[in-house]
């Protein structure tokens, strides 16, 4: 039993791309199936005028209507009379997608670099708040108009990514010098996010007008426009220019990542501390500037969230920072696959509200359907990401040939026999 | 490829004939195969009862593989394994003791902090009191009776921690005995030893044969099967060459059967102009992650042109020296002087950017990114340099360039560039790393253990170049636990013990013997203390990559 367990673990970790993509296809569908039998039999114990009778049941809700509304519902029903590119959830789908984008590739670079940010949400926290602040107060200075949107925008986006920088900095440096673990001091610090930017509020930066906790809002120009062309209504809280934007920072990253001296190292911290050491890199500042960069990307996120979502900072900030998490390791940490995530992500969001308005279903049963797609699709690269590590030690080794290694294979099983006499 | 050892099959035959009914193992038309690989290809092996029988190989020619078939811990995917005349399929080690089959591995499976005795009854405890107590009087018993029979002189209520690196593998001897083992497997048993503690091991096989046990032992070094054993069987790339009687063939003819062509079995050194100081460390002190000082200062000085080798058993203090030469840890106190400019406070890059080549003793944690290709590990460490590298940016296709020549020189196999690092055998990884550390251009190279795990035909061309680079005027430091490696390399030859140099001499004044003293930490003089290694520190480390 273990041994085929183990015999998986190892096809799984040295499945090709193609494989892996063709696995996270097979996943979905499997994921659509179980939750389909799951919507059908939830219908017999819910009551409705209309529904399919079979042997004196009533079953009320119809799986295939509940995955149209879930993934067309979700682009604005293309397939029907009077779609537009520019209708309001299509624009939600990807206002979603280009938060995620932002927050997980936080989350991948981190990870790239053999660390666990469980901090995105706290980073997105403080720099959003840092982007509203800084809008606000600077917009009291800077022209309005044209000239305001070209230099506020920018500036937002910049104090987002520095106060973000800096909070992800904080656990960088506990690790480097005081060795405490980052997937502690992350989770730890996302509540001292919320308490930081609640206290502040409270003291000087709450917008006296609005009941909600949040901040002022900041002028209309800075807030990132949108192509008029392409028709998104300014009520979408939608910019395809940010979405461009996170496309464009999602291959930076990549590029970063593969073709720099800078992500070469980083790489190399992430799967061999010690060879990096060897290569000649201080492993001290990489921890403290891989996780400033990654804290940095959650701090843009939350930038973006304020100046293209809200147009303030509020202080109730949906969870875009922990969806991250799930995004990048769905994307195998690949920044590239992050975009194909971060949109599956955008469309089970906007999806599940679809299903709410068009259909009966309760919205706690779409929210399983949605986690039976998300933990179907990224079992298998998270039992890969495991699996590397542990085939790495253990039966990899079988491929080579050479004496020691075979030995040391060979001592486990001995070990285990030995006890069993 | 021609097959030097095709005719010594006929001598495996014969064996078989004359002495089949007195058959210890036999292994008939074993093949193993492994995703990708062959590792053991319709190989045949017939051991005598009460012989030593050699298995000689070189890394990565199926050794192991096939041992571990007879052990149970792999099952053959064809072929027949006998033991004493009847056919057997092991599901597990278990079945294999249970049929009187020992292994003794490499690293050696004891509890550090338990007795001996404790140690070899583990998981077998004789009880008493209706099996609420182990019976610890007996087990006493049985191994003094044990060590009786076998001549062995071990102290069953010893700790192993307290134990020399010799007794703790004849600890292991004891527990596949106590366990009834009657064919003994030794997996490299010497990687670990000193000169002396060898010639131990080789008593204890004689003892163990002439009372009637049966010994399969692993090595790829020649000496030890021409000297020790019986029979020699000789595999190379997963198939048997054949097996060859010792006393009627010759090192080179060995040599050749293993390799597959003539190989030079020891490197020719001529003197060599030596040039201005390059490397000088200065009472140097070096503590270990424990915080314990296992370099206690240590003088030295390599000179352009000369290669200072430094001999040892592995535990010694050469890790962490090393390791404070080349900048992965800061010394406690003591300065190191490279090229005239004191480096002690360098980082690691720094002194890879002024010329510092570093072969690390650990290819798998150091010296290559396992899942990175060959190409992205062919610029480990000059990833900044100026020549692969612009503002920030690798130029990777100089650097695959650079890896396909390394992998061409240095005839890395397979030669590809886009193979995974894990993927190649220890010996190929190996090579690469020589590779790339030598065509760095550098002013120092401080390898250590460079030819470990390499076959012989790599390991002549790395002292070639060794001596190449020798000769172009560049200081080298090597470490080696290799003593016919260190003794022909170097000009001068330091000693490590303990953390200090036993001595600094020409390699020439020294046997063999006098050089395993120094090891043991005896000088010469002082011999009369002990004739036997067994004093050894407790410190020494097992060899934990010996054969990787």
């Amino acid at each position: 039993m273990r041994q085929r367990l183990e015999a998986l673990l190892e096809r799984l970790v040295r499945a090709s791309i193609v494989e892996r993509i063709a696995i996270s296809i097979a996943a979905l569908f499997a994921s659509i199936l179980v939750g389909g039998v799951l919507v059908f039999v939830s219908g017999a114990f819910a009551s409705c005028q209309t529904g399919l009778n079979v042997a004196g049941w009533t079953f009320c809700y119809n799986p295939m209507q509940v995955y149209y509304e879930l993934f067309l519902g979700a682009l604005g029903h293309p397939l029907e009379g009077g779609w537009s590119p520019g209708n309001h959830r299509l624009a939600t789908t990807l206002q979603q997608t280009t938060l995620l984008i932002f927050t997980g590739l936080s989350f991948a670079v981190a990870y790239r670099a053999g660390l666990f940010n469980i901090g995105t949400q706290g980073q997105l926290v403080v720099g959003g708040l840092a982007t509203a602040v800084t809008v606000v107060y600077a917009s009291l200075v800077v022209p309005s108009g044209v000239v305001g949107t070209v230099v506020l925008i920018p500036l937002g986006v910049l104090a987002g990514a520095v106060a973000g920088g800096f909070f992800g900095a904080i656990p960088g440096a506990l690790k480097a010098y005081a060795d405490a673990n980052e997937v502690i001091t992350t989770i730890m610090l996302n509540f001292v996010a919320v308490g930081i930017t609640s206290t502040l509020l409270s003291w000087q930066f709450q917008d006296p007008d609005s009941p909600n906790p949040g901040t002022r809002r900041i002028p209309e120009y800075a807030e990132i426009p949108n192509i008029p062309l392409v028709g998104f209504s300014s009520r979408a809280n939608f910019s395809l220019l940010a979405l461009a934007f996170a496309i464009a920072l999602m291959i930076g990253i990549a590029w970063l990542l593969a073709r720099t001296s800078f992500g070469y190292e980083l790489r190399t911290s992430g799967v061999q501390p010690e060879a990096a050491a060897y290569s000649g890199v201080d492993e001290k500042r990489m921890i403290v500037t891989s996780m400033t960069l990654s804290g940095a990307l959650g701090g843009i996120g939350g930038a973006l969230w304020v100046l293209m979502q809200h147009g303030r900072w509020l202080e109730s900030v949906p969870p875009l920072g922990f969806d991250g998490i799930a995004v990048s390791i769905l994307a195998a940490n690949n920044p590239l696959g992050i975009g194909v995530s971060a949109l599956l992500f955008g469309v089970l969001d906007s999806g599940s509200s679809a299903i709410g308005t068009a259909t009966a279903v309760p919205p706690e049963l779409v929210g399983i359907l949605s986690g039976l797609i998300i933990l179907f699709v990224a079992m298998p690269e998270f039992f890969r990401m495991i699996g590397t590590r542990y085939v790495e030690v253990g039966s990899s080794d079988l491929v080579r040939t050479d004496g020691g290694e075979l030995a040391e294979d060979g001592a486990t099983a001995d070990d285990g026999g030995e006890r069993d006499d | 490829m021609t097959e030097p050892g095709t005719e010594h099959t006929d001598d495996a035959g014969g064996v078989e004939t004359a002495t089949a009914g007195d058959l210890a193992v036999h292994l008939d038309g074993i093949t193993k195969r492994f995703p990708g690989v062959v590792a053991n290809d319709d190989v045949d092996l017939l051991v005598e009862r009460g012989s030593v029988h050699a298995l000689l190989g070189e890394n990565g020619a199926g050794k192991t593989t096939l041992m571990n078939v007879l052990y149970g811990l792999y099952e053959p995917n064809e072929g027949r394994v006998v033991v004493d005349g009847t056919e057997r399929a092991f599901g597990s080690p278990r079945d294999a003791i249970d049929a009187g089959i020992g292994m003794i591995h490499q690293h050696f499976m004891l509890v550090d902090t338990m007795t001996v005795a404790e140690n070899i009854a583990l998981g077998n405890e004789p009880r008493k009191w209706f099996g609420m107590a182990v019976d610890r009087e007996r087990i006493e018993r049985e191994i003094r009776d044990l060590c009786d029979r076998y001549g062995f002189d071990v102290d069953p209520t010893a700790t192993i921690a307290d134990c020399s690196v010799g007794v703790q593998q004849r600890v292991e001897i004891l527990k596949a005995l106590y366990r009834g083992a009657d064919v003994l497997i030794l997996d490299e048993p010497t990687a670990v030893l000193t000169p002396q503690e060898v010639e131990g091991l080789y008593d204890v096989l004689e003892e163990l044969t002439a009372q009637g046990k049966t010994i399969i032992f692993i090595t790829h070094k020649l000496g030890e099967a021409t000297h020790a054993a019986d029979a020699i069987t000789v595999l190379r790339d997963g198939e048997s060459v054949g097996t060859v009687d010792p006393n009627r063939t010759t090192r080179e003819e060995l040599a050749e059967y293993m390799v597959g062509r003539e190989v030079l079995l020891e490197a020719e050194t001529e003197p060599n102009e030596v040039g201005e100081t390059i490397l000088s460390v200065e009472d140097i002190a070096v503590e270990d992650a424990r915080g314990v000082e296992v370099v206690s200062g240590i003088d030295l000085e390599v000179r352009a042109g000369e290669i200072l080798g430094i001999a040892g058993v592995d535990g010694n203090g050469q890790a962490e020296l090393i390791e404070a030469i080349t900048g992965l840890r800061a010394p406690e106190r003591g300065s190191v002087v490279f090229d005239d400019a004191d480096v002690t406070d360098w980082s690691r890059r720094d002194r890879i950017d002024a010329g510092m080549s570093y072969i690390p003793e650990d290819r798998h944690e150091r010296g290559l990114v396992m899942s990175f290709d060959l190409v992205e590990n062919g610029v480990l460490g000059s990833q900044r340099s100026e020549e692969f590298s612009e503002s920030g940016r690798i130029d990777w296709q100089g650097v695959r360039d650079h890896s396909e020549e390394i992998i061409e020189t240095y005839d890395v196999r397979p030669p590809d560039a886009e193979a995974d690092a894990e993927s190649l055998s220890g010996g190929n990884q190996q090579k690469f790393i020589v590779g790339r550390e030598f065509e760095r251009d550098p002013r120092l190279v401080v390898a250590t253990h460079p030819t470990r795990g390499v076959d012989i035909g790599s390991t002549e061309f790395i002292h070639e170049r060794l001596l190449e680079l020798r000769r172009a005027g560049i200081a080298i430091l090597l470490v080696s636990s290799n003593l016919d490696e260190v003794r022909s390399l170097s000009d001068r030859l330091a000693v490590i013990y303990e953390g200090s140099f036993m001595d600094v001499t020409d390699p020439d004044d020294l046997t063999e013997e006098g050089l395993g003293l120094l090891m043991a930490g005896e000088r010469p003089e002082s011999r009369a203390a002990s004739d036997s290694a067994d004093g050894m520190s407790p410190t020494t480390d097992a060899d934990s990559g010996g054969d990787a």
